[in-house]
């Protein structure tokens, strides 16, 4: 019996936020934007989803007088995309 | 990228896999730091080995230009952290074992210096009295302790980092630590600025070539 994926993760932006996050201790929306793509409206969207869900931190503050957004990923995050991972395989495994 | 496609499990897989390596690309350091300790350590170190082998002592001591060095580290540490737009796990870890490793060349400096000055003292009554010289010379062995010291925070930096000229460069120096033992002073220094370029100068121009192209693939990206 498979588990159904987390809706959250299943979709590319938001996919591709959380890979590259649980790389890093912390990115800038700006290394975000550069690495998925993605325009700024677009990926904004996204990471508010992902933070209202947990998943992410997100700080803002500001650096040289610009303002600057930092996200980093949560312990529930790091859980959330171990179980997609783990759930992802056990669905390629099967095929 | 659009926000609300829907992938399947093989897409995912990759997607995943892209922006994880993705991710490791970007950590880039410029190298410059490296590079400069590298040269000064090199310089100081040859100069060292002329002033010996050529009999001349320069009005200052030559390894003053370490002390220097220290203000350009400090403004290039500080503009590299402002640039930097992500921050790896072991950042902070790297950041504390080369300030420790500073530190600890500080301490050697003052114990090796303290021990010169009573050694001094004590051959030279030494002599005297006995109506012979001193064979043992402490000076010998000041070059493998600084080896020994090198090595360890190019070494921990290369494996954390899996970049394997730094890792070799640590290697290097350790090397030279136990020859130099067996070595006389002017050999010693011949070590330390082989170590000095082998360890970062070298490793430094590596860094700073792949900082450039990472650069400008990325700009080329944005275009």
């Amino acid at each position: 019996m498979f588990k159904d994926l987390d809706p959250i993760l299943h979709s590319q932006l938001r996919l591709a936020v959380m890979s590259l996050l649980i790389s890093v201790k912390e990115a800038e929306f700006t290394f975000l934007k550069e690495n998925t793509n993605a325009t700024a409206g677009n990926l904004s969207v996204q990471i508010q989803k992902l933070k209202e869900v947990g998943y992410i931190e997100v700080i803002k503050q500001f650096k040289d007088n610009y303002p600057q957004t930092i996200c980093k990923i949560t312990s529930i995050g790091i859980k959330a995309f171990e179980e997609y991972v783990k759930n992802l395989q056990a669905y390629l495994t099967q095929k | 990228m659009e926000q609300e496609k829907k992938l399947t499990e093989q897409e995912s897989l990759h997607l995943i896999t892209m922006m994880i390596n993705k991710a490791k690309e970007s950590y880039h350091d410029t190298g410059i730091g490296a590079i400069m300790w590298g040269a000064v350590i090199a310089i100081c170190s040859l100069v060292r080995l002329s002033e010996v082998h050529f009999a001349y002592r320069l009005p200052f001591d030559i390894y003053l230009l370490t002390l220097v060095a220290i203000i350009p580290q400090i403004l290039l540490s500080i503009r590299e952290k402002k640039e930097r737009k992500v921050k790896s796990y072991d950042d902070p870890y790297l950041d504390y074992i080369w300030l420790g490793f500073g530190i600890c060349i500080f301490l050697l400096i003052i114990i090796c210096n303290n021990i010169f000055n009573e050694w001094g003292a004590w051959t030279n009554q030494y002599k005297p009295a006995t109506g012979n010289g001193v064979s043992y010379g402490f000076y010998e062995f000041v070059g493998p302790l600084f080896l020994m010291l090198y090595g360890m925070p190019t070494f921990i930096t290369g494996a954390a980092c899996k970049f394997k000229p730094m890792l070799w460069g640590g290697i290097f120096c350790w090397i030279c630590c136990i020859v130099a033992v067996y070595t006389s002073i002017k050999i010693d220094l011949l070590l330390t600025a082989a170590s000095a370029i082998l360890a970062w100068l070298v490793p430094g121009v590596i860094m700073e070539k792949e900082y450039r192209m990472y650069k400008k693939e990325q700009a080329q990206l944005n275009v």
